[in-house]
């Protein structure tokens, strides 16, 4: 009995894990490569389960998974053109700030479309119901949720450290003067990043919306999460992001379990406490520009 | 009076005709009273954000903890009471802030906004979830306004009154603040923390006073908000409310006094007067914040100041700069000649410190002696600035001691080694660039005043401060400049600033680095007569390349070489010395022969670099350099430390644009051109350190500069890998290997390799025998050898036997333009003639 909650609890804290992973992730890379705090990347996750919600209606779940990612993708093509591109120069803080603004208007603008209440949004059909092994539970959905999360979890892993892509942008981060005299742009590669980073974000909400529900302030709830995440395991660290997200994951599933109102402060109490000790984050390196 | 407490009066005069105002316009006196209470928690805010610097995006949790204290203290503890709730709330906040702020103030930037959005985000799950305590949801309601006295706060004019009149009071202090000694450390917390530590300040102590002053106001504004609508809710202390008192501060106007305050008027106005229209106005709002970021960072107040420039446009600067006054041959002012001391006032003894696996400094050891210039000399990478970095108490080191007349200092942070006595300037200038000259070295002087953490009194009723600085202002020849800020002075009136800001902690021993380097020659006289007059009163080591200048003038010499000390002794000593002479000029010896040089004299040309001028900011690195490179042909490039070597390559790479001049590569003109795309024309380039990507192996580097540049061989010459390891068979069995993991002159080696990946035409090198062991050095300099026959090099090198054997011609630089061509051959067997041409 003991060990079937330790597994549930565990199983959980890996969901919302890695739920937190696919944004945390992204705005880790766009802040590494871009020095850009992305404030407004919740914004984009609530994008992708508003437009989940409408594709469903048309092409099933199926096809909403797969569409929505690409349309939040294509507006990220736009904001990192028009305004992030901006930034790159500037004071870090001054991105903190113009995507804060931006993430408040994109709340209103869904507001304006969509209106304040929850949208519904439901378990695909295919998915609802249990697996049942022995006295051991679990719903069909989150199984999936899981595979797709552990799945886009490899491809980053993937595409950043077995393609040249992956090549160009961990240098980049490291010395983007250098891969410039090598003869690389390193623009475009940004753009994909914003492009990647938005589009998982949206990921994730397409996922999760039947489970968290669709509402305005979806975006904004979710994202001080992944910024703890982030900090937590360190600005720019790819194993820091996915351990961080792992462990705030557990912790939040477990004092839940204990006491449930406690559940949202415990991640921040966890926050305070790995930077008592570590001010860099657990697997966070000391980049100048960000002091 | 009236002049210096204008905030106060026209921030009065505002608050009697707001009520009118917004009631004429269909807006009520809740109205009034909200922005009242907003502009006091954005004030509090923008003490720290506009005058520290510390980006706070959690001041919710204050405005939040205020309502709350107030709230749960009157339920529980003061019902139907009005005061004691308020100062209880007050006390609490000062308490809270005080430890939070001990533990998120050790961050600084980024990071520190992201802990205090995360802060925020963590009363905001308190607030909401714990229901019993704060309402949770539904807030707390059942807050009375009582009286007090015969003043019954029920009525909304007796509170506005109450309200504004606290408001006054608050920026009575707040003003009283920031005109303060205390005050006056933010701004320059602001500009630059490092800085104000080395002038003395614990700049810890002071951040931790403005954090817990700027949420203490923010949190009774939160109180009073609760008196004001009786009801407190978790959504004040959200990350979202934080955000809007961000917002207002932004868009009133950061860097001013009042701009804030007019921010929480523009919230109030928009928010009342656009949700008549539409449900959407934080659309709107959020709209005009991202104009504001994007077109007026400034803000409100930012925009009249451009309208007022506009119509009353500011003294040019040159006009500002003819006012200065220079006085020749002054003394140094008496209060900063310490009292005279006798025997050794600086002691180093066996110091060592080590950054990762670089040994920066081993066993180093020097004394400096009363009454004395002693000079600190060496080659780039000697480990100089690092020891003064020991001295002075940035870095703590490994082992050995720092003794300052007596005491030993190492491992004390910097601002108790400058109030010990030891001032310091820097290598690269290192000032408040927002602020004045005059307050530059202001702060110095207030530094060593007892009144220095006074947050009180106003900083004219220190007319000693004042009378030193003006005092010191003119000693410098900075008279008649006073209000000019530092960043928009020359690079040469930076470097005097910066020496100036060092003199004003008034030391009994000063450090000076470099303080004549980037100098033009007229002030390079005037400034090495201003550290002779210093040093007759102070004991000065100095660090300084213009190596015949500085012994000209030192008693003492200690020459250091690869973080060890070489030699120590008299300017004679030194000059005389071989070891001494081997660093700087070489022995005359060349240490490979075999080469075949001097063949490729009526070549094609391949390069044109002329008449190139670059800056960094305001330093004019690069002076109308002209040099050329034929096929074929490796030109060395030589000069001193800071001769603008390094700044040449780059300008050429394109990493640094020049600011005018042509740069003609194979016929084409480069010059402004973005990096990528001169690369790709067929340039590689090799910087100081390699500039190698850790953690990837030795064959993704080299993929990497295959990547993007041609390799089809349309131009240049197809370097293959097979080609390329014909040269390097060494990196044949490392190809897998993380290329952080290898030795130097294998990592030498590959940057070399990665450079040549592609069709390349030209190779740079920038110091590329730098750190490396002989055997390796031999290596490589056959490769370079060999390399002539396929590519022309252009090399920068201090070892000069090395590079003089390897090159065909030369160009030597001094301050950014070549004092010397022609071929290398007479320098490298003639010594003399080198040491005449390069040396001494």
């Amino acid at each position: 009995m003991a060990f079937v909650f330790l597994l549930e609890q565990v199983l959980n804290g890996l969901l919302v894990g890695g739920y937190y992973l696919l944004l945390a992730l992204g705005l880790s890379l766009i802040f590494s490569l871009g020095g850009v705090v992305n404030l407004a990347h919740g914004a984009f996750y609530a994008l992708g389960a508003y437009l989940a919600v409408e594709l469903t209606k048309h092409v099933g779940f199926g096809g909403a998974i797969i569409i929505s990612p690409l349309i939040v993708g294509l507006i990220g093509v736009l904001f990192e053109r028009f305004l992030l591109r901006r930034l790159y120069a500037a004071d870090p803080i001054l991105s903190l700030l113009l995507t804060f603004g931006l993430a408040m208007v994109a709340e209103q603008v869904i507001r304006m479309i969509w209106g304040s209440s929850p949208l519904q949004s439901s378990i695909p059909a295919a998915f609802r119901g249990q697996f049942v092994i022995g006295e051991f539970l679990y719903s069909r959905y989150r199984v999936l949720m899981l595979a797709v999360v552990f799945l886009a979890l490899t491809a980053i892993w993937l595409l950043l450290n077995k393609t040249s892509f992956g090549r160009v942008v961990r240098a980049g981060v490291q010395r983007p003067d250098m891969v410039a005299v090598l003869g690389i742009r390193l623009q475009p590669y940004m753009t994909s990043i914003v492009v990647l980073g938005v589009g998982l974000a949206a990921l994730a909400g397409v996922l999760f919306a039947p489970i968290s529900g669709v509402h305005p302030a979806m975006g904004a709830e979710i994202m001080t999460a992944a910024f703890v995440v982030v900090v937590i395991g360190g600005l720019g660290s790819f194993w820091g992001v996915v351990l961080a997200a792992v462990l705030v994951g557990v912790v939040r599933g477990i004092t839940i379990h204990f006491y449930s109102p406690a559940g949202e402060a415990s991640m921040y109490l966890l926050m305070l406490l790995v930077l008592i000790f570590r001010p860099r984050g657990l697997l966070g390196e000391r980049i100048e520009r960000f002091e | 009076m009236i002049k210096k407490y204008q905030p106060l009066w026209i921030a009065a005069l505002a608050m009697i005709v707001l009520p009118v105002l917004l009631q004429a316009i269909g807006l009520t006196m809740t109205s009034a009273t909200d922005v009242v209470i907003y502009a006091i928690a954005a004030l509090g805010l923008n003490m720290l954000v506009g005058y520290t610097g510390l980006t706070s995006f959690g001041h919710g949790t204050w405005f939040g903890i205020g309502a709350y204290a107030a709230a749960l203290s009157q339920k529980y503890w003061f019902p139907g009471q009005i005061v004691m709730p308020f100062l209880f709330s007050i006390l609490v906040i000062a308490t809270l802030s005080c430890v939070i702020g001990l533990l998120i103030l050790r961050r600084r930037g980024v990071y520190f906004s992201l802990l205090t959005l995360a802060l925020s985000a963590l009363t905001f799950a308190i607030a909401f979830r714990w229901t019993n305590f704060t309402g949770g949801e539904s807030g707390l309601g059942g807050i009375e306004r009582t009286s007090i006295g015969p003043l019954n706060l029920n009525d909304p004019l007796a509170f506005l009154i109450v309200v504004s009149l606290i408001a006054l009071a608050i920026l009575y202090l707040l003003l009283r603040v920031v005109r303060s000694p205390f005050g006056h450390v933010l701004v320059g917390i602001r500009e630059n923390e490092q800085r104000a530590t080395f002038q003395g300040y614990d700049t810890d102590k002071y951040k931790l006073g403005v954090f817990v002053l700027s949420a203490t106001v923010t949190g009774l504004a939160g109180a009073l908000l609760v008196f004001h609508h009786r009801i407190a809710s978790a959504e004040l202390t959200s990350v979202a409310f934080s955000g809007e008192l961000l917002v207002m501060v932004v868009i009133g106007g950061m860097r001013s006094f009042l701009g804030p305050a007019l921010g929480a008027l523009f919230y109030i106005l928009f928010r009342e007067l656009l949700s008549m229209w539409t449900d959407n106005w934080l659309l709107w709002f959020g709209l005009a914040f991202v104009g504001f970021i994007l077109f007026s960072p400034t803000g409100l107040v930012g925009i009249w100041l451009r309208i007022k420039t506009y119509w009353q446009p500011e003294p040019e600067e040159g006009a500002a700069m003819s006012n200065r006054k220079i006085y020749d041959g002054l003394p140094l002012p008496g209060f900063l000649r310490p009292k005279a001391s006798q025997g050794t006032v600086l002691e180093v003894s066996a110091i060592s410190k080590k950054f990762g696996g670089i040994q920066a400094v081993e066993n180093a050891q020097l004394t400096l002696q009363a009454g004395q210039i002693h000079a600190l000399i060496g080659p780039n990478g000697a480990g100089k600035t690092t020891t003064f970095n020991l001295i002075s108490g940035m870095f703590t080191p490994d082992s050995g001691t720092v003794k300052l007349n007596g005491k030993e200092i190492q491992g004390a942070s910097p601002h108790q080694v400058c109030q010990q006595g030891l001032a310091r300037s820097f290598q690269i200038t290192n000032l408040f660039r927002g602020l004045s000259i005059y307050e530059n070295l202001r702060l110095s002087l207030q530094a060593r005043h007892p009144a220095r953490f006074n947050p009180w009194r106003d900083i004219d009723s220190y007319p000693e401060v004042h009378a030193e600085t003006a005092e010191l202002m003119k000693f410098l020849g900075l008279e008649g400049m006073e209000q000019i800020e530092g960043g928009a002075l020359s690079y040469g009136g930076q470097r005097l600033v910066d020496l100036g800001i060092a003199l004003g902690s008034k030391p009994q021993v000063l450090l000076m680095d470099e303080p004549l380097a980037g100098l033009a020659a007229a002030e390079r006289e005037r400034v090495s007569h201003l550290v002779k007059t210093i040093a007759s009163n102070i004991p000065v080591l100095i660090v300084e390349h213009d190596i015949d200048r500085v012994l000209g003038f030192s008693q003492q010499v200690t020459v250091m070489n690869q973080g060890g000390v070489l030699m120590s002794g008299t300017p004679e000593q030194a000059r005389a010395d071989q070891r001494v002479q081997e660093i700087y000029t070489g022995t005359g010896t060349p240490p490979v022969t075999g080469r075949v040089a001097g063949e490729a004299t009526d070549r094609p040309q391949l390069l044109r670099f002329e008449g190139v001028n670059a800056f960094y900011g305001k330093s004019h690195i690069l002076n109308d350099a002209t040099l050329d490179i034929r096929e074929g042909e490796i030109v060395a490039l030589l000069g001193r430390n800071g001769a603008g070597k390094s700044t040449l390559l780059k300008a050429l790479i394109g990493l640094l644009k020049p600011a005018s001049g042509t740069i003609e590569f194979a016929g084409q003109n480069i010059a402004g051109m973005a990096a990528p795309d001169i690369a790709r024309l067929g340039i590689g380039y090799v910087p100081q350190g390699r500039g190698l990507f850790a953690g990837m192996t030795v064959a993704d580097n080299l993929a990497l500069g295959r990547l993007a540049r041609p390799t089809d061989g349309r131009s240049g010459v197809v370097w293959s890998e097979e080609k390329i390891l014909h040269y390097f068979p060494r990196l044949k069995e490392r190809m897998q290997t993380p290329a952080d993991y290898l030795s130097g002159g294998e990592q030498q080696m590959v940057a070399v390799a990665r450079a040549l990946s592609g069709n390349v035409k030209l190779l740079l090198l920038d110091e590329p025998f730098e750190g490396l062991a002989p055997t390796v050095v031999q290596e490589l300099f056959t490769v370079f050898d060999q390399l002539r026959k396929e590519v022309s090099i252009l090399i920068v090198e201090h070892n000069l036997d090395l590079v003089l054997a390897l090159a065909d011609r030369v160009f030597a630089l001094e301050r950014g333009a070549v004092f010397h061509q022609g071929p290398a051959e007479p320098l490298l067997t003639d010594l003399p003639y080198r040491k005449q041409i390069l040396w001494i």
